[in-house]
C-alpha cells in the first residue's frame, strides 16, 4: 500500500513537471486516486498492472494533445515499475498569458 | 441494460424483503397470522395447481395457439436480454491512440467552442459518443437565425470543427452536423 501512495506520488510529480499539463485531474464518475493510510494522491490511479493518470491539459495548447501525452507517458513510465501507463486527458483550461 | 438490471434486482430484493418480514410474522404465531395460513395466503396453492394442470396439459399435447405465442414472445425477449447482457459496454472515454484517452466533456467542449465560432450560429447542442476503436462519434446541432443559407453554414461548421479538432489533435470517426433555423430571443446567443 505504501508502496502504491510512493509510485503515485513519483508519477504525480513527473506528469505536473510536464509542459502542457496544468493540473492532475480528479475523475469524472468516479474519484481518480491511490489511497493509503491516512493520505491520498489525487490524479493518479495504480493498479497492479496498470498505472493511469488524468490530465488536465493547458490551454492554447503548443502541439496536439497525444504529442502532450505521449511526453507524459514517457516522463512517468520510468517510474511505473513495468506496468502499462494510460493517459487520461480530463479537461482543458484556458491559462491567459501573464505576459501579455 | 444497468438500470435494468437495477430496477429488477430492486425490486426482487424488496420482494424478498417483503416475504422475509412476513414469514417472521406468521412464524411467530401472532394472532390472527398462523404459519398453516401462510402458504393459503400468499396464493400458492392455487398457482401450484395452474401449474402442475398447465403442465399435465403441454405434455399430452393440449397446447393453443396464444400459449405457443406467449411461449415464443418470453423465449425472444429472453434472447434479446441474453444479446444487451452479453454486450460490450460503450466506453465511458474518448481513446486516441493506445492507452491515451480524453474525457467526453472535454471533446464536447472543444466542438462547441469550434461551432460556435461562425458567428452565424448562435447556439450549438453537442452530444459525443465514444467507442471500442479510437475516435469520438460526434454529433452537432447548431441553431442560425430564419432565413440564413443552412447548407453554406453546415458545411462551414462541418470544417471548422474538423480542422479545430485536428489541430488539438482529437480523432472523430464520425461527425454528424444538422442546422435549425430558430428564434434568436430563445437562444442562447441572440446577436454575434
Amino acid at each position: 500500500m505504501d508502496d502504491d501512495l510512493r509510485l503515485a506520488r513519483a508519477v504525480s510529480e513527473a506528469a505536473l513537471t510536464t509542459d502542457g499539463v496544468y493540473s492532475l485531474g480528479t475523475g469524472r464518475y468516479v474519484e481518480a486516486a491511490t489511497y493509503g493510510p491516512g493520505a491520498k494522491v489525487s490524479g493518479v490511479v495504480v493498479d497492479p498492472d496498470e498505472v493511469r493518470v488524468h490530465i488536465v491539459v493547458r490551454y492554447p495548447l503548443a502541439e496536439p494533445i497525444p504529442a502532450l501525452a505521449e511526453r507524459v507517458r514517457e516522463r512517468v513510465t520510468p517510474s511505473v515499475g513495468g506496468r502499462a501507463t494510460t493517459v487520461v486527458v480530463e479537461d482543458l483550461k484556458v491559462v491567459h498569458d501573464e505576459s501579455l | 441494460m444497468r438500470a435494468f438490471n437495477r430496477i429488477v434486482v430492486i425490486l426482487l430484493l424488496a420482494g424478498l424483503f417483503a416475504l422475509g418480514v412476513a414469514t417472521v410474522v406468521y412464524a411467530l404465531d401472532i394472532d390472527p397470522y398462523r404459519l398453516e395460513d401462510f402458504v393459503r395466503t400468499l396464493g400458492l396453492d392455487n398457482f401450484y395447481q395452474g401449474l402442475r394442470n398447465y403442465v399435465q396439459n403441454v405434455e399430452n399435447g393440449k397446447i393453443d395457439a396464444f400459449d405457443v405465442v406467449v411461449l415464443g414472445l418470453i423465449a425472444l425477449l429472453g434472447l434479446v436480454l441474453l444479446i444487451l447482457e452479453l454486450k460490450p459496454r460503450t466506453p465511458r472515454r474518448v481513446r486516441m491512440q493506445s492507452g491515451t484517452y480524453i474525457t467526453r466533456s472535454a471533446v464536447e467542449n472543444e466542438v462547441a467552442t469550434a461551432a460556435e465560432q461562425d458567428p452565424e450560429v448562435l447556439q450549438s447542442n453537442v452530444s459525443i459518443k465514444a467507442q471500442r476503436r479510437p475516435g469520438a462519434k460526434v454529433n452537432v446541432r447548431a441553431s442560425i437565425r430564419p432565413g440564413e443559407d443552412a447548407r453554406s453554414i453546415q458545411s462551414k461548421v462541418r470544417d471548422q470543427v474538423q480542422q479545430h479538432l485536428a489541430r488539438v489533435g482529437i480523432p472523430v470517426s464520425n461527425l454528424k452536423v444538422r442546422i435549425f433555423e430558430s428564434d434568436p430571443r430563445e437562444t442562447k446567443t441572440r446577436v454575434k
